[in-house]
């Protein structure tokens, strides 16, 4: 008999409070997700290439486990206490009919235990078969294509969940049942509409919220003008402020809403019930408002900063260049060797192999040392564009410029037809140089544009400067192209010479890289990152290593942003569903909660003539303001956080534009309106639902 | 004079074949304006379920409810609400005042329920109050109230859109004696007054003293019925008292 009133009582639970299990199966949900995240193709595939970063990343993990453990507590609790209170009279009626308070605390127990089974039974399937999905939908969009995909479980992950389930949810739930079955069987039968209007002076409630107010104006101004990125110390300071300052300002929210009530029309359909309603949820619901308020604040920014870092990493490709070959050392070839035969060995190779069907286009790059001389300093001088620098206006940015320009004596050498080759390859225009003229190369890697602006300024006055003895005039802008497809060669300065100067100041001497572009049909393909692959697996299939042949790929590159990208947004997409679900949740159901508790006002609406429809009106409209109050004040403060956002953790991205700011904030504020129409649209049929019950007569005697 | 509440052979019964419950076994009778009713019974007789039907909080099983010429049964939807609202004033055992709203706002509920001018409800209201002296109290919550105040915070409330009809179920059933004797005397002037026609349920014999006609209620059958006529109250209190000695603890008691 007890057992199947346990199991009774948890389907009837079930199917009343579908807002309550969805919570359930949301929590477990989120711990696989973030639990299985290194069984995502992504991942793998990354592990790969980027290891180290990734390691990092799965470090994180735990971390990531244990805070989701702590939001996810918050959701439990309230969810089990509602779930709990609406019950309250049937635990007296159980008490009464002689039940002993321990075995109704067994009872309940055991009731918690199978609707926790029951919810992990179906979130468990749920959890994989949606890792599955974001699994594949990455790999897919991010270009990986999804032959390859093997369906997987992470049994680690599946423990975990449930142990991380049983976790928050068993002390919740003892702390609730310990409440209950503590009290009083009286308390427990009667309807608990304690009321306790305990309201202090009006100045209190206008003092809180303009120190509120005041508060998270100074929390925001500290982060927009970065002063709270300086350190841990303001950033906590920053916090704090803007934490109790939202709090403060829930708190005295009250007095807006008597000033609503007080004034405007009353004749409106229940207008002042509505607003003394809402009036009562924020006076007893204010402090898990402005929770519920910074949680949602919280999941705006970070779906604000993932997209900025996730559009800061796949910013478009600089380069064509898929592949770069080049002959390590001298081991195989005899040292007389010209340069030139490298070059044929590395196309004999790529022909023989038909891997040169790939590719449309091999383009040579040569570099090498000064040889002229046996000096190894002072080879270069440009003193005059070291005495230029110095008289411009002090700044970082100057001085690390003319700490690097002073290493910058003995640099290496392009050939002019070579890079051109590279500059018409990806559509630019080629550069001219005279005799005696050269331009200076920097890579991407090594410089940075606001340090280059300053160099092409002196270079506008055509500088001239001594290389080996002879003049050389530096002319045109600095050049930044890409010079091999990721990181073979990186010069912080380097001098791009005619090719006669070129070869003379080399000696012959120099090495030389092919670069490899594919051809169009593998460039447009939809799976690119799959035809590097294959490439580079038939490469390794050729034991290159004892030719001397090296080679990088494109795919190395592209790794390393994917990873950032992905890593950032799955991360901050993740928070920001997880902070979005528990503050909706939560909001829902202290709303429902409450609703319930003063089930009996609309009870005696009915029987002053309220239909049905005017009822569900009215408690819809309640859920608008109560849900829209702590929505508004979150849109309101990330229209404030996205900039703190790009004015601390995005500062080294290009000045972000007006433009790209408003894109996020729309997508965010879409975002967050579809999100809201949904919960609001589950909460207030829960309420249609309700109510409809209460339009039915019950006997009361 | 066309009675303002005419129940013909009223009945609702509860439950399936197997076990039902006659609440109401055929109840026919009519209240003409002005009068001031009241229906006594046993607990189970089957008087809170004539009020409810008459409320249209529940649908009789047979037989016809006609308010002020209107049929309730062909009533449904909007119509129902608005009766409800309009032609008739609830007055509840427990006040049933929301406990969040002001006493003038509990007062005014009805008025933003079904459309009526600002003006007509606030001098109405004003009117009312007067004469329930609950002036006092109107900006306080109830909780700052006591209960005799609440209950006639409540009767200005059921009052406040002049119903045709107001149905008071033990109002004084949550009261001290000395809050009792207040709301009595207030209902009941206001009958006299303002020919307000009011029907009450009530146990307490001491407050359907105040009745002009008592209706006795048994087993879902109308079992006796008093008229006060001219007497004193104190007769008919005592007449009153005699009836209930019959009705619980007479004849029908020894089974």
């Amino acid at each position: 008999m007890f057992y199947e009133l346990i199991l009774k009582n948890s389907k009837r639970s079930r199917k009343e409070n579908g807002l309550f299990f969805s919570s359930l199966i949301i929590s477990i949900v989120a711990f696989y997700i973030i639990l299985s995240i290194s069984n995502q193709d992504v991942m793998i595939f990354l592990k790969k290439m980027e290891s180290d970063a990734v390691d990092k990343l799965f470090m994180l993990v735990p971390v990531f486990y244990v805070m989701t453990l702590g939001i996810l507590f918050f959701l439990i609790y309230f969810a089990c206490k509602y779930q709990l209170e609406r019950r309250r009279h049937e635990f007296g009626i159980y008490l009464m009919l002689g039940m002993k308070r321990s075995r109704l605390f067994t009872l309940l127990l055991a009731e918690d235990l199978a609707g926790s089974i029951f919810a992990l039974l179906i979130g468990l399937p749920v959890a994989v078969l949606l890792s599955e999905i974001i699994s594949l939908v990455t790999a897919k969009t991010v270009g990986m294509g999804i032959i390859g995909h093997r369906f997987s479980v992470s049994l680690s992950g599946v423990i975990f969940t449930v142990a991380g389930f049983l976790l928050i949810k068993l002390p919740a739930f003892l702390i609730l049942s310990a409440k209950i079955s503590r009290q009083e069987i009286g308390a427990l039968l009667a309807d608990s509409t304690q009321n306790s209007n305990k309201s202090l002076s009006v100045a209190v409630y206008i003092l809180a919220a303009s120190a509120g107010l005041i508060l998270l104006a100074a929390a925001y101004i500290l982060a927009i003008g970065g002063l709270a990125w300086k350190n841990d110390k303001m950033m906590f300071f920053t916090m704090l402020s803007g934490l109790t300052g939202t709090i403060l300002l829930f708190y005295g929210m009250r007095i807006f809403i008597e000033m609503l009530i007080k004034t405007g029309k009353s004749n409106k359909k229940l207008r002042i019930f509505n607003f003394r309603q809402i009036q009562e949820n924020v006076v007893r619901q204010s402090a898990s408002m402005a929770i519920s308020s910074i949680l949602i604040l919280a999941a705006l920014c970070c779906f604000g900063a993932g997209i900025g870092i996730a559009g800061k990493n796949t910013a478009v490709r600089t380069n064509n260049l898929d592949y770069t070959f080049c002959v390590s050392g001298n081991v195989l070839l005899d040292k007389k060797s010209d340069a030139n035969e490298k070059l044929k060995y590395m196309d004999k190779i790529l022909e023989e192999n038909n891997l040169d069907e790939y590719f449309s286009a091999l383009l040579p790059l040569r570099t090498g040392h000064i040889r002229t001389t046996d000096e190894f300093e002072n080879v270069f001088i440009m003193d005059s564009v070291m005495t230029a620098l110095e008289k411009m206006p002090q700044s970082t940015d100057r001085d690390v410029l003319l700490n690097n320009l002073s290493y910058a004596d003995y640099p290496y050498l392009i050939s002019l037809s070579d890079y051109n080759g590279l500059l018409e390859a990806a559509g630019k225009p080629a550069i001219t140089l005279h005799a005696d003229e050269a331009a200076v190369f920097r890579s991407t890697e090594a410089a940075d544009s606001v340090r280059n602006e300053i160099l092409n300024e002196i270079l506008l006055t055509h500088p001239r400067t001594q290389l080996d003895g002879s003049t050389l005039y530096l002319t045109g802008e600095v050049q930044t192209g890409e010079i091999v497809t990721d990181m073979a060669i990186t010069f912080d300065f380097a001098l791009i010479l005619p090719d006669e100067q070129f070869m003379y100041y080399t000696q012959g001497e120099y090495d030389i890289y092919l670069n490899a572009v594919l051809n169009e049909d593998l460039r447009n393909s939809k799976a690119l990152m799959n035809v590097y692959m294959d490439i580079n697996s038939k490469l390794d299939a050729l034991n290159l290593k004892e030719m001397s042949l090296e080679y990088e790929s494109y795919l190395q590159n592209m790794g390393r942003q994917l990873f950032y990208s992905v890593a950032a947004s799955f991360i901050t997409s993740y928070l920001a569903v997880i902070f979005l679900v528990v503050a909706n949740t939560v909001m829902g159901v202290q709303f429902l909660m409450n609703q319930r508790k003063t089930g009996r006002r609309y009870k005696t609406l009915v029987h002053l003539g309220a239909e049905y429809e005017t009822l569900c009106r009215s408690a819809r409209k309640q859920i608008n303001w109560f849900i829209g109050l702590p929505v508004a004040v979150a849109a309101a403060g990330s229209i404030f956080g996205v900039k703190a956002l790009f004015s601390g953790i995005l500062t080294m991205s290009a000045k972000a534009n007006q433009g790209e700011m408003l894109i996020i904030s729309a997508a965010m504020i879409l975002f967050l309106i579809v999100v809201e129409y949904i919960y609001m649209t589950v909460i207030k049929r829960s309420s249609d639902k309700y109510l409809l019950t209460l339009m039915e007569p019950q006997r009361e005697e | 004079m066309e009675p303002i509440l005419y129940i013909e052979n009223l009945r609702k019964i509860y439950g399936t074949a197997s076990n039902r419950t006659k609440a109401l076994n055929g109840i026919s009778f009519q209240v003409m304006p002005g009068e001031f009713l009241g229906i006594m019974g046993s607990s189970g007789s089957g008087k809170s379920t004539l009020l409810n039907c008459i409320a249209t909080v529940i649908q009789p099983s047979e037989g016809s409810i006609v308010i002020e010429g209107e049929r309730l049964n062909s009533l449904s939807g909007k119509a129902l609400a608005k009766y409800r609202g309009e032609k008739i004033g609830y007055l509840f055992q427990n006040f049933e005042l929301l406990d969040n709203l002001t006493g003038k706002e509990n007062i005014l509920l009805p008025t933003s329920l079904h459309k009526v001018t600002e003006k007509q409800s606030l001098a109405r209201l004003n009117q009312l109050a007067e004469y329930l002296e609950i002036e006092d109290v109107l900006d306080k919550f109830p909780n700052q109230m006591s209960g005799g105040q609440q209950q006639r915070v409540a009767a200005a409330r059921a009052l406040i859109l002049h119903p045709g009809i107001v149905l008071a179920d033990e109002p004084t059933g949550a009261l001290d004696s000395k809050n009792a004797k207040n709301i009595m005397e207030k209902l009941s002037g206001l009958n006299r007054d303002e020919q307000a026609t009011i029907l009450m349920v009530t146990h307490d014999s001491n407050a359907a003293s105040y009745c002009k006609r008592i209706m006795f209620i048994q087993d879902g059958v109308i079992f006796h019925e008093l008229l006060r006529g001219d007497e004193s109250q104190d007769d008919f209190y005592k007449r009153i008292l005699k009836v209930m000695a019959q009705l619980g603890g007479g004849s029908s008691n020894v089974l």
